[in-house]
């Protein structure tokens, strides 16, 4: 390349010559560590000559197109704020949003697991409902995706959530009287919940994998969007699949464009899972479906449960909260706590036992 | 629901005769591909790729709805989101009746009268709206043989003395129900896979399928290890192709199971 001159303090300039290095590159090759070596500088001396001397190279240099992002790098300090921030999408069980630490995180991935009944879609457009809730009521003020699989959204209970929501925040708002109160109840409504909901019926997995490829997009063009509720991520995956180490790639793939979704838009992501059988040496346990692997995907799990005739949820797996189990209730309002509310701890392992559940005896 | 050729989306002709070569011809091959793999076949750029992934996707992809547009549908046509059971209790805790438009499930030990139920449901379904029916055929999918005519004939003439009041009413009632016997899951899922033109062509407005459990408990000994998976595809697989027709046409699906004391799953 073209001969320059480096703006390098003559002495060590000389050295340099001296030592027989030619070239700027030669310079960033050797690093600061060979460089002090081989021309007897420290090595402070040597890195801040280095230094220069990129400055130089990349000031003439011109920039390739299409560069990739860079990675992000921040220190713990920022990552603590951050998450401090951070917002939590309220499920309206006090109990549950205890254990969860607030409730269910944004830029996180949550999995619901249970059987069938139990109350996974019905949190779930619980949650549809709550990032809803605006600002000065303690809510996210966002807008919700929900990516159905089986069926099982029901419009006329999101109507009751909605409308139980929306009197707790009149309620609310009677009490204390506030203008911001008041102003945002005037665009709060049944009607503009529901038209905040986008709901997509993905039938088969082909359907799916398609629709988490537009997520981005279409999140990009929704930029309100808070909170991404796939319900029923495994029923697509559990027919038609003889090859299964094609779906543990799918599936991680999924997982991937998911975690990059939840961080990009700050989004939660929710995804509810069945459970299956795992057949033992004596018995057969209960165990989330879709095998050992996808079990990495989500940050938080949580495990649904009956112990006769009470649910419980159990916080399985956190990287900040311990493992606890709360009873919680399904209400005609909605998912809510049980009278008064308590929270107790599981110490036993997580694998439950469906012979201690006498109300259902069949199971598919 | 066979799977889309890539060219109805929207690729050139160009490069689908080149994803062609490598046996790539269906949206679903070129989706379950990974990124490296779609780089390869079709020899271009990670930027490039991406919009074509939007591109086959936007194909595959279905319609958003807001839940608001969905609210507004139902109101429209409210009498057509129920079937009612003719059970005043039963229709009160269901909230109108068997819902249209999804599966429902009904399951009792032997004897408490499942079969007597959906009888009786196929007759509802043809009577007039105003009687509270659909006004419409019925596929009943009967995998025991349980099936009467002359217990159906029975039920209507008994029930709705006014209405089947001649019996010609009867006869055109029995002609409106359309009964396959089935006695495989293979069968089985061949007949709910033709059933999509079925429905079309004799306007049937609920199906019922009598019984699952008869006919999966038959093929699969669940004691045996490798039976399980089998078993939960044939289910999984019919469950998904009846909520399919079940919404695309929005009819009600009850599809009825036979549980005996124990549970069907038994430990190995």
């Amino acid at each position: 390349g073209q001969r320059q001159l480096l703006p390098l303090a003559p002495a060590l300039r000389a050295r340099l010559v001296a030592a027989g290095f030619q070239t700027a590159q030669e310079l960033l090759d050797t690093g600061p560590c060979g460089l002090s070596k081989e021309i007897g500088i420290s090595k402070e001396e040597a890195l801040e000559a280095l230094q220069v001397v990129r400055q130089e190279c990349h000031s003439d240099a011109t920039q390739t197109a299409g560069a990739p992002g860079t990675s992000r790098k921040c220190t713990a300090l920022e990552l603590l704020e951050q998450e401090q921030a951070q917002g939590f999408i309220i499920t309206f069980c006090s109990a549950l949003d205890n254990i969860l630490g607030g409730g269910v995180q944004l830029t996180k991935i949550t999995e619901i697991c249970g059987e069938p009944g139990v109350g996974k879609t019905q949190l779930c457009m619980q949650l549809a409902v709550d990032v809803q809730i605006p600002e000065c009521f303690g809510g996210l003020a966002g807008e919700a995706v929900f990516i159905d699989t089986e069926g099982s959204f029901m419009v006329d209970r999101v109507v009751d959530v909605a409308t139980a929501c929306v009197q707790h925040c009149q309620l609310i708002a009677e009490a204390h009287q506030e203008e911001d109160h008041l102003k945002a109840l005037e665009t709060f409504s049944l009607e503009s919940i529901l038209s905040h909901i986008y709901y997509f019926r993905c039938r088969d997995y082909i359907e799916l994998l398609a629709q988490v490829y537009l997520l981005p997009d279409f999140l990009s063009e929704h930029s309100k969007v808070r909170l991404v509720v796939i319900d029923g991520i495994a029923f697509p995956f559990r027919h038609d699949f003889e090859d299964l180490s094609l779906r543990t790639r799918l599936l991680n793939g999924l997982a991937q464009q998911l975690i990059i979704v939840a961080n990009d838009h700050k989004a939660a992501v929710i995804l509810t899972n069945q459970m299956t059988t795992r057949i033992g040496q004596s018995q057969s346990t209960l165990v989330p479906a879709l095998g050992e692997s996808w079990g990495h995907a989500a940050t938080v799990r949580l495990i649904f449960h009956w112990d006769n005739n009470q649910r419980l949820a159990t916080l399985y797996k956190s990287p900040s909260q311990k493992e606890s189990t709360i009873p919680y209730h399904i209400t005609p309002h909605g998912f809510r706590d049980v009278q008064p509310p308590a929270v107790t701890q599981n110490p036993e392992g997580t694998e439950l036992n469906p012979r201690k559940r006498p109300r259902r005896e069949e199971e598919k | 629901m066979a799977p889309k050729k890539l060219r109805r989306a929207r690729l050139s002709q160009e490069l689908c005769e080149r994803l062609s070569r490598y046996q790539i011809t269906t949206c679903q091959d070129f989706l379950c591909l990974s990124l490296l793999d779609l780089m390869k076949v079709t020899g271009q750029s990670y930027r490039n790729v991406q919009k074509l992934l939007c591109k086959v996707s936007l194909a595959c992809a279905p319609k958003m709805q807001t839940a608001y547009e969905m609210k507004v549908r139902r109101a429209v046509n409210p009498s057509s989101a129920f079937l009612s059971t003719s059970l005043h209790g039963l229709d009160k805790v269901l909230h109108g009746g068997v819902p249209c438009g999804s599966l429902t499930e009904i399951t009792s030990p032997p004897g408490c009268g499942k079969t007597q139920f959906c009888i009786m449901m196929s007759v509802l379904a043809t009577l007039p709206v105003s009687m509270g029916g659909l006004d419409g055929a019925v596929i009943y999918i009967d995998t025991e043989s349980a099936f009467s005519a002359e217990r159906l004939v029975e039920i209507a003439g008994n029930r709705f003395p006014a209405y089947f009041d001649s019996d010609e009413k009867l006869f055109s009632m029995t002609r409106s129900i359309y009964l396959y016997r089935e006695l495989t899951c293979g069968s089985v899922l061949k007949r709910i896979k033709s059933l999509e033109e079925e429905i079309i062509s004799k306007k049937v407005k609920l199906i019922i399928i009598d019984s699952v459990a008869s006919v999966v408990r038959k093929e699969f000994d669940t004691k045996l290890q490798g039976n399980l998976t089998e078993r939960s595809n044939f289910l999984a697989r019919g469950a998904s192709l009846l909520k399919y027709l079940a919404e695309e046409f929005s009819i009600p699906d009850p599809a009825f199971c036979l549980f005996p004391k124990c549970s069907l799953r038994e430990p190995a």
